[in-house]
């Protein structure tokens, strides 16, 4: 069965496509990394699977249920865990009301409890524990980034859709975040992963996906498109 | 008879002449003056306090011109570097104060007991029997000047840069505009007109109180602006006929319908006047007349 | 002095209330309410209904008040506010502007514009430590107290509280957190209608109800909101206090009647001073 599938989706704003028919697969328990050059609809993309963006044409199909016409609310309850981009954490909000208000309004999968998820996502992200009772407005960049993370996984989501999660990170916090995405990745979630930073990437996922323009211009193993060359100078800026 | 159609026009020429000073801050300039009727009061009190004390008619006029101009940026410099809402308030608060101080400064304006004798314009030179008719057609003759005063400033530069801050205060600041001078001028235009409807209150009534003054024109302003399109002038002068017209003269009612007072008669026109407002802005959001564009503007 | 400063207090707790519902919509909705005002006058004349009319006992009619405000609050959102969602707080703005209008005159219409009172008792003020203070005045204390506690621990501590803070803070995220921001924009409607409600039913212990009673009160709610920082509801009752203090006091230099104009004075003060607001806290605010 497949995790996330989407069908030809045309989507943009205010009546402006920026996605042109846009398809892809994700299997459930599986992984893919969209890669792209700036602008070219990737946030744009995750919105509309998330159900932030409604679309003009085209399919959302969440575990094999069409969940085209469900806002972003009723998609989550469905199991399906967000990170957006920018803005991920709510600011005047403590890091743990994040994660609680994060668990509270979707119905645990497997009956857990709040403190149970809790200490599941602490143990994944240690650095936060200290914080639990600071605002979050007032994290370093890494910190809300982790705090998004664990927020997103609070209610044990079935898929976990990450927008550029490591934005604005050292390289070395970027490292260790990406060693958490793997653990997660380990465990069974079916993962949709937006990122800059191909190489860290495209190194966690099954597959890769290439947008430029809001089209799919390539769609392989996530190796093969690490080491095809062409791919790289033409859209990843190389490394 | 004659007298009340008379009467009710000039009605319609200064709410219409208000609403076309609200398209200009409001509709163009994505300016909310909710205090449309204190700048109006003042035009009015300046202008009729001075008639009274002997300055010629249309010298009095003018002063209550230049002052509410004035005045109007003034208030708007308060708050024109936030949003909407801040001058929405402030403007208001601003008109309330007008009020109160018109009310209680009996030594200069009389209370409550109003301004009495205002004389019209070339009362001397017109025979009593056609000082409405001459009056009719100086309130027209301000209404056409003030018509073709805003389309020429719609289609001039200014114009577009009036949209271009309204439509993205950032990019027009970015482009090195002075958004804040765009602003309080067109507030202060915006002023200048309204000074030009209260000083033909102040003559059409002859004597001023501080009850005649309140948020109805404001109402009447928004209405007229809404249902022509925002930034629309032909479209505001259109539904400023319309609209008052109808509201004007829905006084007669009173005599269709017999049985409702003329408080709730006048309460019941105002709640169709709020009611009327929201239902436009939900159905009928861009009113009758699409605004004017350049043709090179943004579309 | 101190009977100056007592005043202003409770005309501070006053305008509390309105003031936080104000905060408490913009925070969530995105738009200055101008109905306010016409929201209070409503509530005023809706208790007065049962109090006067069936002859219910105040606080009994405060409550069927309260509930028939909120039903009403409700359906207003329904009708106007929800259609609007999306255009922007300008239109939302103007929107509000022509539902106080209308509500304002659906008052005249019904009840007439002439003044009314509440029927209670009335009774002697009390004198403590020099102060004179009225029954009113208590009962306002204690009211109002009341209320911002409800309303201070249900958004700390509750579900709800939590949901609405999410939502204002970033309705995107709090979409894709689960919260469902339909029910939040209709507790915020039953909360702000109540608070409208209470606020005036202590307006008009203190004074009249009439139907200009809410309008009178725009200016001072706006204000002490702005000083609060507009959407920031607990701090906009500190700003209610400031506000109420400073009219009190300018009364030893200016006639009542211009107290108004000590508003106004404040907020331009403000606005052109410290637009965020004197509370916003640094850092979390956005
Ligand atoms: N909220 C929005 N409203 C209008 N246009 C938008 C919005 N967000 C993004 N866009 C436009 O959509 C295009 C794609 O943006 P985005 O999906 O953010 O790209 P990416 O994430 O790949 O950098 C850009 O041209 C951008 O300007
Ligand atoms: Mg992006």
């Amino acid at each position: 069965m497949s995790g996330l599938v989407l069908e030809n989706v045309v989507a943009g704003y205010r009546g402006r496509p920026v996605l042109h028919g846009v398809s892809l697969s994700v299997p459930a328990r599986g992984s893919l990394t969209v890669v792209g050059p700036n602008g070219s609809g990737k946030s744009t993309l995750m919105k509309t699977v998330v159900g932030l963006v409604q679309p003009q044409k085209g399919r959302v199909l969440l575990e094999g249920e069409d969940v085209t016409r469900l806002d972003a609310p009723g998609r989550a309850r469905r199991g399906l865990g967000h990170v957006p981009q920018e803005a991920n954490v709510f600011r005047s909000l403590s890091v743990s009301e994040n994660l609680k208000v994060a668990f509270e309004f979707i119905p645990a999968r497997s009956g857990a409890t709040f403190a149970s998820r809790l200490e599941a996502v602490l143990a994944l992200f240690p650095e936060i524990r200290p914080k639990l009772k600071v605002a979050a407005g007032h994290l370093s960049g890494g910190q809300r980034q982790m705090v998004a993370m664990a927020a997103a996984l609070m209610p044990e989501p079935s898929v976990l859709a990450l927008d550029e999660p490591s934005a604005g990170l050292s390289p070395k916090n970027a490292e260790l975040l990406f060693a958490a995405i793997a653990r997660i990745a380990s465990t069974g979630v079916t993962l949709l992963m937006i990122e800059q930073n191909t190489r860290l990437g495209l190194a966690v996922a099954a597959r890769g996906l290439v947008l430029v323009a809001g089209q799919v211009k390539a769609e392989a193993p996530a190796t093969d498109l690490l080491s095809d060359g062409l791919m790289q100078s033409l859209y990843l800026g190389g490394h | 008879m004659i007298s009340y159609v008379a009467a009710t026009l000039v009605l319609v020429a200064i709410a219409t002449i208000a609403g076309l000073a609200l398209n200009l801050q409001w509709g163009l300039g994505g300016l909310v003056n909710f205090g449309l009727f204190g700048f109006y009061m003042l035009g009015a009190y300046v202008c009729a306090l001075l008639d009274t004390k002997g300055v010629p008619p249309l010298a009095a006029m003018a002063a209550a011109i230049v002052v509410t101009a004035a005045v109007s940026a003034a208030v708007s410099l308060i708050s024109v570097r936030l949003s909407e809402d801040y001058l929405a308030i402030v403007t208001l608060g601003f008109a309330e104060c007008v009020r109160l101080f018109i009310s209680y400064e009996e030594w200069l304006t009389r209370g409550t007991l109003g301004v009495p004798g205002i004389v019209r314009p070339f009362a001397g030179s017109v025979p009593p029997e056609w000082s409405d008719a001459v009056f009719l057609a100086f309130a027209y003759a301000w209404l056409a000047l003030v018509f073709l005063l805003l389309r020429k400033i719609t289609r001039a530069p200014f114009g577009r840069l009036v949209r271009a801050t309204r439509d993205d205060a950032t990019v027009a600041e970015a482009l090195g505009k002075n958004v804040l001078a765009v602003r309080a001028k067109v507030f202060a235009i915006g002023g200048a007109l309204l000074g030009v409807a209260g000083s033909l209150h102040a003559f059409h009534y002859s004597y001023i109180d501080p009850t005649q003054f309140s948020t109805t024109l404001n109402a009447y302003a928004f209405m007229a602006v809404i249902i022509g399109g925002r930034g629309s002038h032909l479209g505001v002068l259109i539904a400023g006929f319309t609209v008052i017209l109808l509201l004007e003269g829905s006084r007669f009612l009173a005599d269709v319908i017999p049985f409702l007072d003329g408080a709730q008669l006048a309460a019941l026109r105002l709640f169709l006047v709020g009611a009327g407002l929201v239902a436009i802005l939900i159905f009928k959001p861009d009113g009758l007349v699409r605004e004017y564009r350049l043709r090179s503007g943004a579309s | 002095m101190g009977q100056l400063i007592f005043n202003g207090l409770v005309t501070g707790l006053l305008i509390a209330l309105p003031a936080l519902s104000l905060a408490l919509v913009f925070s969530v909705l995105r738009f200055a309410n101008y109905a306010i005002g016409s929201m209070l006058t409503v509530g005023a004349y809706l208790v007065y209904a049962f109090n006067a009319g069936l002859g219910w006992p105040l606080p009994l009619a405060a409550l069927a008040g309260g509930a028939v405000g909120a039903g009403l609050a409700l359906a207003i959102d329904r009708l106007v506010y929800e259609p609007l969602k999306g255009r922007g707080g300008v239109t939302l703005l103007v929107a509000s502007i022509g539902v106080g209008i209308a509500l304002e005159n659906a008052v005249r219409f019904i009840a007439g514009s002439s003044t009314r009172g509440f029927a209670v008792e009335v009774a002697r003020p009390l004198r403590l430590h020099g102060l004179r203070i009225n029954q009113e005045q208590i009962t306002t204390i204690a009211t109002v107290l009341l209320a911002l506690a409800v309303v201070w621990i249900v958004f700390r501590f509750t579900r709800l509280g939590r949901a609405m803070r999410a939502v204002a803070d970033n309705a995107d995220l709090a979409a894709v957190r689960g919260i469902p921001r339909r029910q939040v924009v209709c507790a915020v409607w039953v909360i702000s209608s109540v608070l409208a409600t209470l606020a005036g039913v202590l307006v008009g212990l203190d004074g009249n109800v009439d139907p200009q009673m809410g309008w009178n009160y725009i200016l001072p709610v706006f204000t002490a909101a702005i000083l609060g920082g507009i959407g920031n509801p607990m701090a906009a009752v500190a700003g209610a206090v400031v506000l109420g203090i400073t009219e009190e006091l300018a009364t030893l230099v200016l006639a009542p009647h211009y107290r108004t104009m000590v508003a106004f004075a404040v907020m331009a003060l403000l606005l052109l001073v410290r637009p965020t607001g004197l509370f916003a806290a640094q850092g979390t605010a956005k």
